[in-house]
């Protein structure tokens, strides 16, 4: 016998005269296999064809359908309703800027903190096409491709009770993707650069240790790892003197 | 190396000096992050020795007796490390709220935050074979806990480390009584109803303790062999054992248990 599922979805359109914010609620019949992502397709196509809500992939790799399900920032796509109770609650992620309903503008932000983070590789190495690339032992590429697997769907963000009250803070996705390029040998940003981008209250020390980035990461990133090295690299920086920075 | 403007982060060209305000900032949340963090862990292992020291008085009053004489006389150990704990204690105080959020409304918006992550495990039956990981989280608020726990400890530790201040150095051989603390002293102190605040005090004392060695050891070692799993195990260790111990020593303390004869 097939449950009947209840959503209540949060509603919201912000480019509409006199639309307050409200929950709605939708039934639908529960099939096999059935993940929120195509739950919200079913929705929109019989139900509500005003519906907003993002995705691309529906396969966990894009990082656009995280939303908050059931209290908690996930990905849509990889969700069983299965493994949700009859009543499913879905409501945008928080801290991002709304857009309507379910979708929120994740990118404005991960832009920026790229920005921030001067998110690429710091070298003033003539790129020869010609040459043979460079080696870079395992270990290493491992660490790098560990940080850089990360979706920006901004779950970590939206759990991160810091970042809700300090928006400036750069939250475990801009601490993560800071050690992506702090374990990278080819980035030739010196200690100190290192330091004076990290060592602040909108960078490391500015997280208290929560840990709900690390609990809900879809993706399973090793952000805690992450993060303890980079502060015991920045406890040992201050002592470093001040490298060559021409660059 | 290009100069990027951002809002928040200095031009690049004043990277090059340590003058730079950039790097005193830097050098700033280091030094505050460190102050906070090393005042806690010594605090922590405080904690750890004192509640064992109090303990002995499940042994009986004479063994208390015996482990107070060695701690201030034998190795006049208990003074200097009175006034150490008291630095450390106002010194971790003002360092470590720096993190407490200032405004209500940002307090509200955290305790909502982590009243929604712990309560969203209650409709979550996540498959183990599932191949996406959500973890049941209760950390965030583990740490509101922390806070409202630390005030708790600022106002009644408070409190004891100035009685224990004035006994260590007024009361010490005065009117007769034997020098320093006795286990009589201690016993007529937490029947006569103070015991109230030594157990409010004990219970915030060992959450808070847990709770900060817990974050401290993720914070730092994460990446080590000593991973959050460990750290989260030694948490409930800790947590556990001084809640016992706290609670059988208060028993002894006040005599409603008899305690262990040797």
């Amino acid at each position: 016998m097939a449950r009947t599922l209840t959503f209540k979805i949060f509603r919201y359109n912000p480019t509409k005269d006199n639309d307050e914010p409200h929950v709605e609620t939708f039934e639908l019949e529960e099939t096999p296999r059935l993940n929120i992502f195509t739950a919200l397709h079913l929705i929109r196509e019989k139900q509500a064809p005003d519906l907003m809500y993002d995705f691309v992939c529906r396969a966990g790799i894009c990082g656009s359908c995280a939303m908050m399900i059931n209290g908690r920032p996930t990905l849509a796509c990889r969700t069983l309703t299965s493994d949700l109770d009859d009543t499913i609650e879905l409501l945008p992620l928080p801290f991002f800027k709304l857009l309507g309903d379910l979708s929120v503008d994740t990118g404005v932000w991960f832009h920026d903190m790229a920005k921030r983070v001067e998110s690429w590789v710091h070298t003033d190495k003539e790129f020869d096409p010609t040459a043979e690339e460079e080696r870079m032992d395992n270990a290493t590429a491992n660490k790098i491709y560990e940080s850089e697997r990360c979706i920006e769907c901004g779950c970590c963000v939206a759990a991160c009770a810091t970042a809700q009250v300090n928006p400036d803070f750069l939250g475990a996705a801009g601490l993560n993707r800071i050690g992506r390029f702090l374990f990278d040998p080819r980035d030739k940003r010196g200690d100190q650069e290192w330091f004076e981008l990290v060592s602040t209250d909108m960078g490391v020390f500015g997280c208290i240790g929560m840990m709900a980035c690390d609990d809900v990461c879809p993706k399973d990133l090793p952000l805690l790892e992450v993060f303890s090295y980079i502060r015991r690299k920045m406890n040992a920086g201050v002592k470093i003197a001040v490298p060559d920075l021409e660059m | 190396m290009t100069g990027i403007d951002t809002e928040l982060y200095p031009k690049a060209e004043s990277r090059h000096s340590q003058k730079s305000s950039a790097f005193k900032n830097a050098r700033r949340a280091l030094r505050d992050e460190r102050i906070s963090g090393f005042t806690g862990a010594f605090l922590a292992l405080f904690i750890w020795g004192h509640l064992l020291a109090e303990s002995s008085i499940i042994f009986g009053r004479e063994t208390y007796d015996v482990v107070a004489n060695f701690m201030e006389h034998t190795i006049p150990l208990a003074q200097p490390v009175v006034f150490l704990v008291s630095i450390a204690f106002f010194v971790h105080f003002i360092w470590a709220s720096r993190k407490i959020p200032g405004k209500l409304r940002e307090r509200k918006r955290m305790m909502e935050l982590g009243k929604t992550l712990k309560a969203s495990r209650k409709t979550w039956q996540q498959d183990p074979a599932s191949d996406i990981k959500l973890r049941k989280h209760f950390e965030t608020s583990l740490w509101i806990w922390q806070v409202r726990t630390g005030m708790i400890v600022l106002a009644t530790g408070s409190f004891h480390l100035i009685l224990i201040t004035w006994n260590l150095f007024s009361d010490m051989g005065y009117a007769g009584q034997p020098p320093g603390f006795t286990a009589d002293l201690t016993v007529s102190r937490m029947s006569s109803g103070l015991w109230i605040l030594y157990a409010t005090l004990m219970a915030s004392v060992v959450a808070h303790m847990a709770i900060g060695v817990y974050r401290l050891l993720v914070k730092w070692l994460a990446d080590t062999w000593f991973v959050r799993n460990y750290a989260k195990a030694f948490f409930y260790l800790l947590f556990g054992f001084y809640i016992v111990l706290g609670t059988i020593t208060i028993l002894a303390g006040t005599g409603v248990w008899g305690g262990i004869v040797l």
